[in-house]
């Protein structure tokens, strides 16, 4: 009996595509094959005390089901399901249950909890008898996760929503507890409405970090009620700014999504534009030759052996972080020049007078400004720098970004600080498009070459690192630096690739390219369904035949491809005594 | 007097000497006077009966200037200019005219004449004083021209829109006459929105021919008349097809805006999406593996050493040349794969009948299908394998496109047939963003590095060229192919890069003062472009942070 269900299995293995499109691959998942209808009078029903945000997200949820109409990527788009459907069950009724004993915190106070304290599981279970649909979670966010993995069960065809995949059993919790997007609205500006977009596809790949480089040397946009001249005059424009108002704004949309805000006020390098409002704090501000005061124009950067100086970036972090209620806050750290100061009359007679090297003002610095943060309640989060290259003494707890090389983890690691991934060769969304300076006529780009999605989706989060060292990986993220972005390209620069990291620290490492990539096509047309301007990833020739336009094809039959499997993890097929339509 | 004088000499102090022009114009004496438009500014043409796509070229010159609402990429944008534009003087009006026995013909039938036999020559003065503008030409197509350079030395600020730079002289005609664009609607469909304004950008751009890459394996978007069947069953549904009226609909946009429409129709590789209608006509149609027989997936050709197949495609082919007027018309013949044939019973006993060798029989099908174009009164363009690697009798007419690799124009040239500029080093949109195919981790695109804008702009079009061969070479263009495009992106991949070579071939080798055009000063000029653009509702991406597109220069890497 065994061996018969193993070989009827492995015969429905060959021959059947996966139906399910998950993105981010759950971790544990069971699928049939039987079509479902979604009922016209289709509700979700949430039982208990039930905050506000998780009314939004069951209503945004109802929306999505009604308004995605993502036809199926296969040949004919779901026309050859239309039989099947007329006998189909209808499912009318989603059911969500907070465990007994869980807080209903509201969504956002989940997701901004502390990155190991939040709690994103959630068990879906979708009979295909017509009976209620139900996800169960010990918080409000696992509920949202739920619901999302739900709303990526649905095509349309014909005016119909269906799944095609039930029954459907999913117990589903993340591989590790950062997963993240960066944005740089320094370089160039972008509007509310594009970053609100940005975490709207967040939210469908589960990511729960949204790190905000908010300013840098170029410009100064966020607007600090006390600092008011900051962003006045450093600012690209007054439009081009984000007031306390658009925080709030963000702050609440992203924490509705399960998306927690890290803000970073890159410091003490990457400040030229302070220079604007306050002079006296930046040394070689707009010093040329740039190349030599700095890794890109313009120059200037805190004076951070100045007493004054110190105290002002200690209030001025402060006072952001007032702002975030997050509890991690990043005070950057990357790229520290030192000819900048070497040059600087101010630094050197200040460094003259306490009789400090360059490193030990800057561990005052640090100190001083870390402080300013922690006594707020926030654990600082810096790049790699502060803890490979300078002499500083940081608080145990702190967060560091990988950046410049994914192999910079190993010593991080060693040094027993927690990271988080960030490495430009694998990472990194802007490399690939060549030079950015002016006069060059046919110089690379620092990061050569393009990182493509499947070279992000094969990066080993714990290479080289020991079993105790790998505790200290709390995820990673892709991230986008907009010397050459803006509102123009943020959707097809970040889309679909961005949502490689999203599966790899959600479901984990080893997953399969091939087998990714027709799900990573579901995941992008439903994107471009919701209105991101995700890119394609082949001809839609290809996506709707899975596996024949692949390097080395699988072996095929008249164009259908067999497939050699569709499981990684301890994903299978339900057991055989689910009854099943072969639909080809 | 003396505070109007003194102004106009701090702003020549102040102001950086940057045009917002691309392409620059050949010849061009510019001055640092404010004038500011009238609100009663109007622009008339003398020209008897002026023609409606002229009339409708004006109207959108007026257009521009009131909602570009573009202000100067200098820091402050423009706030430094209020002062000086409150004491400006007023240009109220712009006059067109045609030179003296110049033939009154639309824009759009001055833009599909043959192509060295067009007209985009114009001269352009706007004086300092604020009497009338002018622009003279010898065609309604040189006219059009002449309203896109002055569209572009405006600015706004404050509710007034202004130039800083009268008096201005232009004298100006492109130094090649095909610049173009050519757009991959098969690997993925792009809605007719999107080719117009795509066709709204190059316009602005000066350039003047669209190559539509209609068709290709993957889908068939065209629907011809007489051969409805091949888009029913061979596009991807019946919303992403090409009807007859849309196709009418691009070319008179197109046309409007100075812009013939090159369609090809790629034959006989890069054909299987017809074996969905005729598949007797297809060799080797989805073959597997496929990359023994094709260049990508899906593998099939037409079946050329068939009669029936040839008279099928010359009758396929004069059906669609129908629908463009163009006097252009691409047959395609890239990348067409032996090994496919080979393998084709079919194929393999037609060449044993006939006697006649694979070559042989690929000769009879061009002479059979480029006849017909002929006929039609086309003039036949082929990808560059048709010469460089086949034995095929082609026209002389016949124009190639040349785009393996730049180095391949000498050989075409030596072969004395005129030549378009295409070559995957220089100008492939889409290279360098990674392997498209599946189950390749650790593959990039086949023509790795991205071409930025600062490699295409230095494209040389007579590189290895001689003198007495240099009249072959028609002009250029970028290319989008669109594994790994669609509405999405295609704004963002395609703008402003394209505007590079769109300059490379209008203004030639030098700039108007008689320096070699550079990258170094092109900069400036092409930010001013992409943000116009931007303003017009074309998502051109940024080459720099917004910081150094205010500061010409800072951001130099030779600082």
């Amino acid at each position: 009996m065994r061996t018969f269900s193993s070989l009827l299995l492995a015969v429905v293995l060959a021959t059947l595509p996966p139906a399910h499109a998950l993105w981010p691959q759950p971790r544990n998942l069971r699928t049939g094959s039987d079509k479902l209808k979604l009922s016209d009078d289709f509700k979700i029903h949430l039982e208990a005390h039930v905050p506000q945000d998780m009314l939004d997200a069951i209503s945004r949820t109802e929306d999505f089901l009604k308004k995605d109409h993502l036809q199926r990527l296969i040949v004919g788009r779901g026309s050859s399901d239309t039989n099947a459907l007329t006998n189909a069950k209808s499912l009318s009724e989603l059911d969500l249950y907070l465990e007994s004993g869980a807080d209903a915190n509201s969504i956002t106070t989940e997701a901004q909890k502390p990155i190991e304290s939040r709690d994103e599981a959630y068990t879906l279970n979708v009979p295909n008898d017509g009976s209620p649909a139900n996800i169960t979670a010990s918080s409000t966010l696992g509920l949202l996760r739920g619901l999302t993995t739900f709303t990526q069960l649905w095509y349309e065809v014909d005016g119909t929503i269906y799944a095609a995949d039930v029954p459907i059993y999913t117990h589903d919790s993340p591989a590790y507890p950062y997963r993240g997007f960066m944005l740089d609205t320094a370089r160039n500006f972008f509007p509310v409405s594009d970053i609100k977009r940005t975490l709207d596809a967040m939210s469908l790949v589960k990511m729960n970090q949204f790190h905000w480089h908010v300013v840098d040397s170029q410009s100064f946009p966020l607007q600090i009620p006390e600092f008011m001249d900051l962003s006045i005059k450093g600012a690209y424009s007054s439009s081009s700014v984000y007031t306390p108002d658009d925080v709030k704004d963000i702050v609440a949309y992203a924490g509705a999504r399960g998306i927690d805000v890290l803000v970073e006020i890159d410091t003490p390098g990457h400040t030229s534009v302070i220079s604007k409002a306050y002079p006296g704090h930046i040394a070689c501000p707009e010093a040329t030759p740039w190349d030599i005061f700095a890794n890109e124009p313009p120059a200037g950067q805190l004076r951070l052996a100045s007493n004054e100086t110190t105290n002002f970036a200690a209030n001025l972090l402060a006072a952001v972080a007032r702002m975030f209620p997050s509890t991690i806050f990043s005070t950057g750290g990357d790229e520290l020049n030192a000819n900048c100061y070497d040059q600087d009359p101010d630094t050197q007679k200040s460094l003259n007078e306490t009789g400090r090297t360059l490193e030990q003002a800057l561990d005052v610095f640090i100190k001083t400004t870390h402080k300013a943060i922690e006594d707020l309640g926030k654990t600082p989060v810096v790049w790699e720098e502060m803890v490979l290259k300078h002499n500083v003494t940081l608080n145990p707890n702190t967060t560091v970004l990988v950046w410049e090389k994914s192999e910079n983890a190993k010593t991080v690691a060693q040094k027993g600080y927690k990271l988080i991934h960030a490495a430009s060769d694998f990472f990194y969304l802007d490399c690939g498009a060549g030079s950015w300076l002016g006069a060059s006529p046919d110089s690379p780009n620092w990061c050569d070459p393009f990182k493509t999605w499947q070279h992000s989706y094969t990066f080993n989060p714990t290479a080289n690192l020991t079993d105790d060292e790998a505790k200290l990986v709390l995820g990673g993220q892709h991230l986008l630096w907009t010397e050459q972005s803006g509102p123009s390209n943020l959707d097809s620069i970040v889309w679909p690739r961005a949502a490689s990291s999203a599966e790899l620290f959600w479901s984990g490492p080893g997953g399969n390219v091939s087998h990714a990539l027709e799900r990573l096509h579901d995941l992008s047309f439903r994107l471009q369904q919701r209105g991101v301007k995700s890119i394609p990833l082949q001809p839609l020739w290809c996506a709707l035949r899975p596996g024949v336009c692949d390097a080395v094809p699988h072996t095929s039959v008249d164009g259908v491809v067999q497939s050699t499997s569709f499981a990684y993890h301890d994903d299978q097929v339900l057991d055989a005594g689910i009854p099943r339509h072969d639909e080809l | 007097m003396g505070g109007y004088l003194f102004s106009v000499f701090v702003l020549f102090a102040w102001v950086p000497h940057i045009y917002g022009l691309w392409p620059i114009p050949r010849s061009l004496e510019t001055g640092s006077v404010a004038l500011k438009l009238a609100n009663s500014f109007r622009i008339t043409a003398n020209v008897p009966h002026p023609p409606s796509d002229l009339s409708d070229a004006i109207s959108r010159t007026v257009g521009h200037l009131r909602t570009d609402k573009f202000e100067r990429l200098v820091v402050g944008r423009g706030s430094a200019d209020s002062e000086t534009i409150q004491h400006a003087r007023e240009l109220k009006s712009l006059t067109l005219a045609l030179a003296p026995g110049s033939p009154v013909r639309s824009i759009s039938d001055e833009a599909i004449l043959p192509i060295e036999s067009r007209s985009e020559e114009y001269t352009l003065h706007i004086p300092s004083d604020g009497s009338a503008a002018s622009i003279e030409a010898n065609s309604t197509l040189g006219l059009l021209r002449g309203l896109t350079t002055f569209e572009q030395l405006w600015y706004f600020f404050d509710g007034q829109v202004y130039t800083l730079e009268a008096p201005v002289s232009i004298t100006d005609s492109p130094a090649y006459p095909y610049r173009g664009l050519m757009l991959d609607t098969s690997r993925n469909f792009f809605p007719v929105t999107d080719i117009k304004r795509t066709l709204d950008a190059m316009s602005l751009a000066k350039m003047s021919q669209f190559h539509w890459h209609a068709t290709d394996s993957q889908s068939f978007p065209l629907v011809i008349p007489g051969f409805t069947e091949v888009a029913a069953k061979g596009a991807y549904s019946s919303l992403m097809s090409y009807s007859s009226k849309d196709i009418q609909d691009i070319v008179s946009y197109a046309g409007a805006r100075g812009i013939d429409v090159l369609v090809e129709i790629d034959t006989p590789g890069h054909t299987a999406a017809i074996t969905e209608s005729h598949p007797e006509h297809i060799a080797c149609s989805h073959a597997s593996p496929w990359s023994q027989v094709a260049g990508e997936p899906p593998a099939g050709q037409l079946r050329f050493a068939s009669s029936a197949t040839a008279n099928f495609t010359a009758n396929l082919l004069t059906a669609a040349a129908k629908l463009f007027p163009s006097k252009f018309f691409s047959t395609g013949g890239d990348e067409v794969n032996t090994e496919c044939y080979a393998n084709d019973s079919q194929t393999q006993s037609i060449l044993q009948s006939t006697g006649q060798t694979f070559e042989q029989a690929l000769s009879g099908f061009m002479q059979t299908t480029q006849g017909a174009l002929e006929k039609a009164g086309k003039t036949p363009v082929v990808w560059e394998e048709m010469v460089l690697e086949h034995n095929v009798t082609l026209s002389n007419e016949t124009v190639v496109m040349v785009w393996i690799s730049s180095q391949h124009a000498a050989a075409v040239a030596a072969k004395n047939f005129r030549i378009v500029h295409g070559p995957s080093d220089f100008f492939y949109l889409d290279c360098g963003a990674g392997e498209w195919l599946g189950n390749d981790v650790s593959g990039n695109s086949w023509c790795d590095p991205f071409k930025s804008w600062q490699k295409s702009y230095t494209f040389d079009p007579l590189a290895n060229i001689t003198p007495e061969q240099s009249h072959l070479v028609l002009g250029g263009q970028q290319l989008l192919w669109t594994e790994q495009s669609d509405p999405s992106n295609l704004d963002s991949i395609v703008w402003p890069r394209a505007a590079s070579s769109a300059e490379v071939f209008w203004t030639g080798a030098t700039l108007p003062d008689g320096s070699p055009r550079n990258v170094k000063s092109a900069l400036a000029r092409l930010h001013d472009f992409r943000f116009r653009l931007i303003q017009r509702g074309v998502s051109a991406i940024a080459l720099q942070p917004l910081w150094c597109a205010l500061r010409p220069g800072l951001c130099d890497g030779d600082s």
